[in-house]
């Protein structure tokens, strides 16, 4: 049974998405591969292993260097190329916040995620709101509030791997490049901490398969659309 | 039983030519205002008017990296680019690795570090790595015109340094609040002694200390959640309520 397909993502966001995947795999490993300290490290034999596997610290940190000047020239590419297209619609998207819907939405999807749609209606009835989990647009509040660390927690793990990088050609002083190592690491444990959700929610959450799929097709069935995010669908179809 | 290098030093021998830190200097590029050695002296008082009487003398202390058993250095590097090596027991500096944090610089309570204003890296006694791969000695222990500086691996019985340090008595020269175990012996009595700081972890690297916790607590939780999430999903048979589609019906239409 075939139905309408509804056009989500152009090809050229799509191969940023996986661009991105990939990368940050790549850096959040080599990354925790190159914090070797006894007080620092709690996967101590990581380390290890991974400079088995590179030969060496210093390949290691190279690969991490080099990997990580390229995802976020990629960006900035992106960004200068696709800014009226993309960039900006997206910004605008997610700073576009009804508090009371999207509250509603937070506490209803919250619920209904952990303890289901029964529970759900036990607690709405009980606290007196509707059970009713309240229209999406683009993005969901959940989407939207993860969008801000990633956007801009990605710019502080830019800025402070640069500034690492200007440390070892001589431009930058020892306390800001310390003050860096530290930034970079407490930057990308938060990041990641909200990784963790956004991987399960969009590739194993019951529901979200077509999601997943339009991540490589570019497009969504009109149903998922409507049951998702009704708000942008409107909007799709009334122009 | 590992190797570890060290140097056993007669600083009662000492002359202060400070030939040492010149031989270091050249035979280790060492930059214009760094050291990588170097000569302490201590000088009696002579503001006390008996200062003649109890037969006061200066006294020279060569010294330089001590290569220590618990080094503070090492503590305070994110990567691993300061480390001892588990072969010769020598603290050393991966010069490919090392990014110039300068760490590891305050964590030394002896001030042997410094960082390189061309090669952007900390730099400091490698034992002369270069010329001990050739056979040769470190070059202030060749240089030294009075054989103050004796230097070798110590858990070898036979070696010069360990007979030195089995014939006398010997000490080292610590900061009673960051005792590294240095592997730099003086023997009999040595002067000055209160020179050695505090070791002094940089900020970040102790709010790091403290804030790792907390960062992989947060991914922990999260992780957590997401198992919770996952285990709804497998457990439970989670339909949105027959109402709650019709309603939704209603609202398409």
């Amino acid at each position: 049974m075939t139905q309408t397909q509804i056009h989500r993502h152009t090809r050229l966001s799509i191969f940023m998405h996986w661009f991105n995947a990939g990368c940050w795999i790549f850096l959040l490993l080599t990354g925790l591969g190159l914090i070797q300290n006894d007080d620092l490290q709690p996967f101590t034999s990581w380390p290890t292993i991974l400079r088995i596997v590179f030969g060496g610290g210093a390949n290691l940190l190279l690969a991490h260097e080099i990997v990580g000047v390229t995802w976020a020239g990629g960006f900035f590419l992106y960004g200068i190329v696709r800014l009226k297209s993309d960039v900006l619609p997206f910004f605008r998207e997610i700073f576009n916040v009804n508090i009371h819907r999207d509250f509603l939405w937070l506490v209803a999807k919250g619920i209904q995620m952990t303890l289901g749609y029964r529970a759900l209606g036990v607690i709405a009835e009980k606290f007196g709101f509707s059970p009713v989990i309240p229209d999406q647009g683009f993005y969901n509040i959940g989407q939207k509030i993860f969008a801000v660390p990633a956007v801009f927690g990605g710019i502080v793990i830019v800025a402070s791997g640069i500034t690492m990088i200007l440390s070892q050609i001589g431009m930058a002083s020892t306390e800001l490049v310390q003050w860096a190592i530290l930034v970079h690491f407490i930057t990308v444990g938060l990041v990641f901490a909200g990784l963790l959700i956004h991987v399960f929610m969009a590739s194993i959450a019951a529901g979200e398969q077509p999601a997943f799929i339009s991540m490589f097709t570019g497009s969504v069935p009109e149903d998922y659309a409507r049951h998702h995010h009704k708000l942008w669908l409107d909007e799709v179809k009334k122009s | 039983m590992n190797k570890q290098l060290a140097m056993v030093i007669d600083s009662s021998a000492c002359i202060d030519c400070k030939a040492c830190t010149l031989a270091c200097k050249v035979e280790n590029n060492v930059p214009e205002g760094k050291w990588r050695n170097w000569v302490k002296r201590s000088e009696p008082d002579f503001n006390k008017p008996d200062w003649m009487v109890h037969s006061a003398s200066f006294h020279f202390q060569p010294g330089g990296c001590m290569h220590c058993e618990v080094p503070t250095c090492v503590q305070a590097c994110p990567t691993g680019a300061t480390y001892k090596d588990e072969k010769d027991g020598a603290v050393k500096v991966d010069p490919k690795l090392c990014i110039g944090c300068g760490s590891c610089i305050p964590a030394c309570p002896y001030g042997a570090r410094y960082r390189h204003p061309t090669r952007n890296i900390v730099d400091k006694c490698d034992y002369c790595e270069k010329r001990r791969a050739r056979g040769e000695l470190p070059a202030c222990v060749v240089t030294c015109p009075t054989k103050a500086r004796v230097f070798g691996d110590i858990s070898d019985p036979k070696s010069d340094a360990a007979l030195l340090l089995k014939k006398n008595q010997s000490v080292r020269v610590i900061n009673k609040e960051s005792d590294t175990k240095p592997n730099m012996y003086y023997l009999s009595a040595t002067a000055p002694l209160n020179w050695p700081v505090k070791a002094r972890m940089p900020d970040p690297i102790q709010l790091w200390k403290m804030a790792g916790p907390l960062i992989w607590g947060i991914v922990g939780l999260n992780a957590i959640g997401v198992l919770i999430m996952l285990g709804k999903q497998i457990l439970m048979n989670d339909k949105a309520p027959e109402t709650d589609e019709s309603h939704e019906e209603t609202r398409q239409s």
